[in-house]
């Protein structure tokens, strides 16, 4: 087939031994800034930009491919070490990695990150080689409207996924929601609730909400146990490696998140957060054994790292088939590319397919790399658990209030960092969950300005919201992410009735 | 590090003074040939520049003035480093307001473009290009508007004739928020069609992704840069109606496409893009960089530059830049007062 010796044409550019070594070193250094709070792939990548001038174009491509990925796997090593996330794609890790190494169980979590977003980052590009330019079409068919029930339905299941605690869910959800209004509204030029403060204007960045209810959260919540020195710590090490019982929970779930990461992915501006979420979301519902959810379930850890590395291929599509960036780091590799002298887009693959094919199959060897670079690298990491809780969370919040400047050079972001992360305290204090808040200030804003274009551009008819067969689908599986929690509990309910009986 | 940097803030210090004394007051007769007479030209500048851009990483002040950066540095006509930093935020308002903690300070240059007289005039800050002091203008870009290669708006004429009829009818998407640059360079060609209502026509923001708004048809005219849709015109997605230049500029298919003047709408609407130092910027060091960036204009490395980004040389000395920007200003002023977004 065409597309095969296209590929094979592709290998021969990755596999030589310069660039074998730029995706070697570019995968190490995404590692390393992604595992650091603050600073994600797209960080990472800007940092690079300077050096790729020199570079050829094939060479400097795949090098940023490797730090993508990188900080794609690297995000969620601290998620499961110290409960704070590397970046918003890492954040559904925390929910059952970081019960998985407080019951020490780091190693597994390790070892499964790293299998789960290998399996994920491959499948998901065997799905791009052959099927690039349809998901490119399908995705244009999402206008505001069908975007707007996009997020209803990602923020519906994220809320609802809290059993028995719908209320709490969407407390969680409605604070987010509101903190994502904060900032300049794009579709008036209004500013809102921004005192008069500039660097509000571009609003709340949700890293900084991230990094304090997280990172200092978690400080907050266990500094009572810190102080009296009753916070555990690991002092032995197993292999890092999962047991034949691991592999088995998480065969599916992996499998199942990978596609549905790289569809989420391929749409501008959806990315790794949401896909990631979802695919928990998915698990959770799916499983037979939900209430192990949240408490250190390995499948909670495996489905969303396969999506989220899965996302993180979906979102070169738009980038290399229409020439639009699908996310803030693919946007970073666009500019770096025009600089090149290339222009990404539909003629990429027709005049330069030497490098395109050579950057797909670049993806292939890249993750392999961060697999086999990645569980050594675990072994050393997991070492941090070893460290006595009185040193480790000074550290802990050290590295929260250095990720927090990094990300827009901001003194405003400290006083949001403390505001939040107090909020988060009280949040655990009231067992609200937080997953609900960091999803609706990452969509929020995208979800008000997506309603607003749509209402729009239908000259203020709503019925836009059900005017296409993809919002129809979205719409009913936002039912029925509400519902089937309860009707599940209902059809249980009865059994136990009858059984019973 | 801190202390290295004292002791040389002091050496300058010590140095500035030194020089003060040795020509005195003559700083007008500096030029008059006495070359021994050591001005403050000389010691100038002595330690390393923060050139700022006053957005992300990879956007178009950030490409700006990291290609600068790096001409100034490979041409070696600065004999200072000139590392790049990131000051984003308020579209760019945030770095206005940093500019005047520095005030008289000799070592920071940043960029800007129209947004730094749209924000002001928006209301989304005070302060203005008056709290800056302009030192060139470098390079412009245009904007262009396209649709889709099976819209049936054929010319820039027909979108104007259906928003005549009715304004509702065509509506316009763009990157930027409403009152700010994609928006307004629209408005300024209808204005300049005649159309009289500008306020009811639709303009839609779209922070991500408004390029597959359009492919999607979920938009009709997507009001954007040149450099934008390049990729996508050559390939026959999108077909533009017209670029706002008063010049065809560009190569191969860019240098296709009509300009609003070719097509009887006397308007054009240029995104300049030039460097400013804080406001009250010391005289040697405005004379300093404005030599040096007159020199930089005519290497082959930056013709080369703009080559590659699809930049057209626009570039002005001081004084005339500042009468460009009141211009500008002007019209900007106008065309907001007319949609109701104007605060003064």
């Amino acid at each position: 087939m065409d597309v095969l010796a296209y590929l094979l044409k592709g290998f021969s550019v990755a596999l030589q031994p310069i660039n074998l070594m730029w995706v070697t070193l570019g995968g190490i250094l995404g590692t390393i800034v992604g595992m650091l709070p603050g600073l994600g792939p797209a960080t990472g990548v800007a940092v690079l930009l300077p050096m790729t001038f020199t570079m050829g174009p094939e060479a400097a491509l795949i090098t940023m491919c490797g730090v993508y990925y990188g900080a794609m796997f690297g995000g969620s090593r601290s998620s499961i070490l110290i409960n704070t996330p590397g970046d918003g794609a890492a954040l559904a890790a925390t929910f059952d990695g970081y019960p998985m190494a407080q019951q020490g169980r780091a190693e597994s979590a390790l070892a499964m990150s790293a299998i789960a977003s290998f399996i994920g980052g491959i499948l998901s590009t065997i799905v791009m080689v052959f099927v690039a330019q349809p998901v490119a079409k399908f995705a244009l068919k999402f206008g505001p409207a069908e975007y707007f029930m996009l997020m209803v339905f990602a923020l519906s299941a994220t809320a609802s996924m809290t059993k028995g605690n719908l209320t709490k869910g969407f407390i969680s959800m409605l604070i987010g929601l509101m903190i994502s209004t904060v900032g300049i509204d794009a579709q008036s030029g209004i500013s809102r609730f921004t005192f008069g403060i500039l660097e509000l204007q571009t609003g709340i960045d949700f890293l900084v909400v991230i990094i304090a209810v997280y990172a200092l959260g978690e400080v907050f919540k266990s500094f009572k146990m810190i102080k009296e020195g009753k916070k555990k710590m690991q002092t032995k090490f197993g292999k890092i490696w999962i047991t034949k019982e691991e592999w088995k929970r998480s065969k599916w779930p992996i499998l199942r998140s990978a596609p549905l990461g790289f569809f989420i992915g391929a749409l501008p501006g959806a990315g790794g957060t949401m896909a990631s979420l979802m695919a928990y979301n998915n698990e959770k519902q799916l499983s037979k054994h939900p209430e192990e959810f949240g408490k250190g379930a390995i499948e909670g850890l495996a489905a969303p790292e396969s999506a989220n590395n899965a996302a993180s291929v979906g979102a070169l599509i738009p980038m290399l088939t229409l020439g639009v960036p699908g996310s803030g780091t693919t946007a970073v590799m666009m500019g770096a590319l025009l600089m090149l002298g290339l222009q990404p887009g539909p003629m990429l693959f027709q005049q330069h397919p030497k490098l395109a094919w050579g950057l797909i199959a670049s993806m292939f060897v890249g993750n392999m790399i961060l697999a086999i670079v990645n569980i050594p690298l675990a072994g050393l990491l997991v070492r941090v658990l070893a460290i006595p809780p009185k040193i480790l969370y000074p550290i802990v919040l050290g590295l929260a209030f250095v990720g927090t400047y990094a990300i827009s050079n901001s003194v405003i972001d400290f006083y949001l960092l403390v505001i939040f992360g107090v909020m988060g305290y009280f949040m655990s204090k009231a067992k609200i969950p937080t997953a609900p808040l960091i999803l609706a200030i990452i969509v929020g804003n995208s979800m008000e300005q997506s309603f607003r274009q749509a209402i729009t551009i239908s000259d203020g008819d709503y019925s836009i919201f059900f005017g296409s067969k993809v919002s129809i689908v979205l719409l009913i599986l936002t039912i029925v992410s509400v519902v089937y929690p309860f009707v599940k509990e209902r059809i249980k309910g009865k059994k136990n009735i009858v059984s019973a009986n | 590090m801190s202390l290295k940097k004292k002791i040389l803030s002091g050496l300058l210090a010590v140095s500035l003074i030194g020089t003060t004394i040795l020509t005195g007051c003559s700083t007008k007769d500096a030029n008059s040939g006495n070359t021994a007479k050591a001005s403050e030209n000389d010691n100038y500048p002595k330690k390393a520049m923060e050139f700022i851009a006053p957005g992300g990483a990879g956007g178009g002040w950030d490409l700006t003035i990291r290609t600068v950066s790096k001409v100034l540095q490979d041409t070696k006509l600065s004999p200072v480093p000139t590392p790049v930093t990131n000051r984003p935020g308020g579209g760019g308002s945030v770095n206005l307001a940093y500019m005047q903690e520095k005030k008289g300070s000799d070592n920071i240059i940043s960029v800007y473009s129209s947004p730094l007289l749209l924000t002001n005039l928006n209301g989304t800050t005070e302060l203005s290009y008056k709290d800056t002091t302009p030192l060139a203008r470098l390079i412009a870009d245009y904007a262009v508007f396209v649709v889709r290669s099976d819209s049936k708006y054929k010319t820039i004429n027909d979108v104007i004739d259906a928003l005549k009829k009715d304004p509702k009818s065509v509506k316009i998407g763009g990157a930027s928020s409403v009152g700010s640059m994609d928006h307004i360079q629209f408005l300024m060609i209808a204005k300049a069609a005649g159309i009289t209502n500008l306020k009811d026509i639709d303009y839609i923001s779209f922070q991500e992704g408004v390029n597959s708004q359009l492919l999607g048809g979920h938009i009709d005219v997507l009001s954007t840069g040149l450099s934008e849709v390049t990729g996508l015109i050559e390939s026959g997605d999108m077909r533009a109606l017209a670029q706002t230049a008063d010049h065809r500029v560009g190569t191969g298919v860019l240098a296709e496409i009509p300009t609003c003047k070719e097509q009887g709408i006397d308007g054009t609407f240029v995104n300049w893009r030039g460097l400013f130092g804080p406001p009250e910027m010391p005289e040697y060091a405005v004379k300093f960089w404005a030599e040096t960036i007159d020199k930089m204009v005519q290497t082959p490395e930056w013709k080369k530059a703009c080559e590659r980004n699809g930049w057209d040389n626009a570039y002005q000395k001081a004084d005339e830049f500042t009468v460009f920007l009141e211009e500008v200003n002007k019209g900007y002023e106008e065309i907001l007062s007319e949609i109701g977004m104007l605060k003064k």
